[in-house]
Formats: structure tokens, sequence, C-alpha cells
């Protein structure tokens, strides 16, 4: 299948996914996991940074409509997106990529993808959690947030990426 | 120019960076008040749709609750219309007295009870009446405010959002308070400026007060569940539990209070 088109119904599935299941599932007041965030972390290596910042304020746009909290999700997703290619580099050292088009765990060693998902993961929630209090006042709570949120949803993204690993390898 | 234009091309990354990051810290400032941007507006029927899709599917698995919790309304509405049901004749008279609210029933389609500020999506928009800052009920107690208006759909500011306060009233006691949400429970809220001198069980009763432009007289809240007294002059402080389960929630009344524009009207005039 198209690489585009498969992007575009990973994008509304990941989309409908957070919606309507994520966001109903209650674990304590403080553990908001964010699924979405998939659609950033699997874009090719190679797309330019430009389109990448698009499609992370697009993407955090399109949850935004659905939680009304216009720019919240938004902000965080673009600032995510702009901190991914130097997450990669950071995490990958020395480790080339020259036959692999997109991260993917089939082909990625486990470990590395792993930090990749949790500093990317950490720096979203840090700033959706920062922004959505608007304020400094409520510090430990936002910590508290943080602190619990980024392991969910690490955990439901890694899931996620191992689920779907076996239909990459078949395209 | 030429440098300009050379500067764009070279920092293009950070510069459409900034210019995606200032556009949402904008559209997240505008949304911080009670009624929200022409966004949430437009999107607000495609939204709708997709939560209405979303909750069709669960709704078939509380069916039992929701029959249960109609029925036992059914009971107590029926109590009431008693005291206009005349024996002789055997017909409801309504008429006599000034009706002062209308309420319009409607069904949740999307809720959210985990975020700092949460909205509540009903199925029914401008075309059922709906209007602004119209107040939304439950058979349990109140739930809160409509902010925007749509065709089909309505939001409504829930009382689970950090910016909501609603005026109660103490039922022992009569004295006036107000009520806060503290964000992280969805069960819990907060009664602040309590009078000094009133001291308050667990487990008593919190009412609306006819002092909240929002909400009629004398509808439940919820019942305290701590009490905090300060130690200096201060207003006290209580926590209650709400009568409404926010997490369970799926039919709604919105109420047209008949008698707000009249009561607008002459607040405007003694300015």
């Amino acid at each position: 299948m198209n690489r585009t088109v498969v992007q575009i119904i990973r994008f509304v599935v990941l989309v409908l996914f957070q919606v309507l299941v994520i966001n109903h599932i209650r674990l304590g007041g403080y553990v908001h996991p964010y699924i979405y965030l998939t659609f950033i972390l699997l874009l090719p290596f190679s797309m330019p940074k430009w389109q990448l910042l698009v499609l992370g304020f697009a993407m955090g746009l399109s949850i935004d409509l659905f939680t009304g909290t216009p720019g919240l999700h938004a902000g965080a997703t673009t600032l995510m997106a702009f901190c991914r290619p130097g997450i990669i580099k950071l995490v990958s050292g020395s480790l080339k990529f020259d036959n692999i088009q997109e991260p993917n765990l089939g082909q990625l060693d486990g470990m590395w993808f792993l930090r990749y998902v949790f500093c990317l993961v950490f720096i979203h929630h840090f700033a959706l959690f920062f922004l959505e209090s608007f304020s400094f006042r409520l510090i430990g709570q936002v910590l508290l947030r943080i602190l619990l949120s980024v392991p969910v949803s690490v955990f439901l993204i890694m899931m996620i990426l191992y689920i779907f690993k076996r239909d990459k390898k078949k395209e | 120019m030429y440098n300009l234009r050379r500067f764009i091309i070279k920092h293009h990354v950070i510069i459409l960076f900034i210019l995606l990051e200032v556009i949402s810290i904008l559209l997240l400032a505008r949304s911080q008040n009670f009624h929200r941007n022409w966004m949430v507006n437009t999107t607000n029927d495609v939204v709708g749709k997709v939560y209405e899709w979303g909750s069709e599917v669960g709704n078939y698995f509380r069916l039992n609750s929701a029959n249960k919790q109609l029925a036992e309304e059914n009971a107590l509405l029926r109590k009431q219309l008693s005291v206009v049901y005349d024996t002789t004749t055997c017909v409801y008279d309504i008429t006599q007295g000034d009706t002062l609210f209308e309420y319009i029933p409607a069904q949740v389609v999307n809720n959210s009870t985990n975020q700092v500020n949460n909205y509540i999506i009903i199925n029914k928009g401008t075309k059922d009446g709906i209007r602004r800052d119209m107040s939304v009920i439950s058979t349990e107690g109140i739930v809160g405010v409509v902010t925007d208006v749509s065709r089909h759909y309505a939001s409504v500011m829930s009382l689970l959002h950090s910016k909501s306060v609603v005026g109660v009233r103490i039922k022992q006691s009569q004295e006036l308070a107000s009520l806060k949400w503290e964000t992280n429970n969805y069960r819990y809220g907060t009664v602040e400026d309590i009078p000094t001198h009133i001291i308050l069980q667990k487990g008593d009763t919190i009412l609306t007060s006819s002092h909240s432009d929002i909400f009629p007289e004398d509808l439940m809240v919820g019942t305290v569940e701590e009490f905090y007294p300060t130690a200096v002059d201060a207003l006290n402080r209580a926590k209650i539990r709400y009568s409404t389960d926010f997490s369970t929630l799926r039919h709604v009344y919105v109420i047209h209070d008949l008698h707000k524009a009249e009561r607008d009207s002459l607040k405007i005039r003694q300015q």
C-alpha cells in the first residue's frame, strides 16, 4: 500500500482510538495516557523537519477539537515533533539507519526504541500538563501527573508498536 | 530583501516552529474564558457526530442502570404531580401555577472527568431551543452550564472545570457560600467562604442558592465530606461529595429559565 495512505489511515485510527477509547479510561485522577503520539514516532526518518512540525501541529489540533482545548495538544505535539530529530541523534549515538526508512520495532533494537519513545513522550507530557494548568500554581499536581502518566503512555505505545510490528514486515 | 529571504530559508524550521507554538498559545489563551472560540463552534457538529456514534456502542451496556434511574425519577415526579392532581376530575391541572422553568431532556454524547477543564457534549442544540448560559442538571444534581451551541449539539462546562464557581447554600443554616473544583478528583468539590460561625458536619446537604444567576434555587449539589475550620478569622472551607456522578452521566435536562430575560433586563436598568 502507498506510504501516504498508510499514514493517513494511521492518523485517523489513532485520533479515534484516543478520543473514543483511551480518553474514557480512568486510572485515578492523575494518569492520562496519550497514544496518538505513535503517529509522530513512526514518521519516516527522512521526512523534512518542516513537515514533521506541520504534522505534529495537525495531529495535536485534531485531538484538541475533540477535547475542547484548542492549542493545548497542538502546542505540546509541535514541540515533540521539533525535538524528534535531535532525540533520534541523541539516543542513536553512532548507530546508522542506511536501509531503514521508518522507525520500526521489527528492524530496530528494542532498547533503542524504548529510549526513543520515553524521551519524546516525556517532552510531550511535560509541555502538555504545564500548558494545561496554565500556571505554576499547581506545580506539585502537575509533576505528579507527568510522573504517573509517562510510564503508562510509554507502555501503551510500546504495546501498539509490538502488536503492529509484524504487519509491517509483510508489506 | 535578499538577506531576509536567505535568513528565512536558512532558519525556516525554527521560524515555523515558533510560529506554530505562538498560534497554539494564542488559541489556548483565548480558550481560557468560558465562551470558547470560533474553532470549537464551527467544528462542534462534526465532533458531536463522532462522539454520538461512539457513545451509541457504550449505551447498550448501561441500559439497565439508565432504566432504573428513569423509573425512580418517574416515581418522584408522580409524587410531586399529586399536589396538582384533581381527584374529582382526574385531570392534572398545572396551569394554576406560573411556570418558571422548562426542562429540555438531552443525552450526553461525550464527557470527560480527568482534564483540568472538563466539557460535556449533549445531543441537543439551537434547533431544540438550547441557548448559551442555560443550566444543565441530572436527576441526581447539578451538572454545568451551556457554553457553546451549534445546530444539533451543545457543549456544557461541567462543574469539573478550574473556572467553575457556583453560588450555593447550606441547607440547615441557609448561609451562602461558593463552590469550586480542585481539579484532581471528579467526585469531590470544595465549598469556600463559609462564615466562621458555621460548623458543618459530615453529611450536611448543600443546595444551589437563589443568588446563583445560573441555576434555579434549591437544587441538590452534594453533601459535606470533610470540614476544614481555619484558625484565625478567615472563612472556613469544606470538601463536598457531588451528588451527580460525573463518570456515569447519561441523561440530563437543560433548564430554560423563562424569567431570566426579565430579571436580566431589570439588572441592566439598575446599573
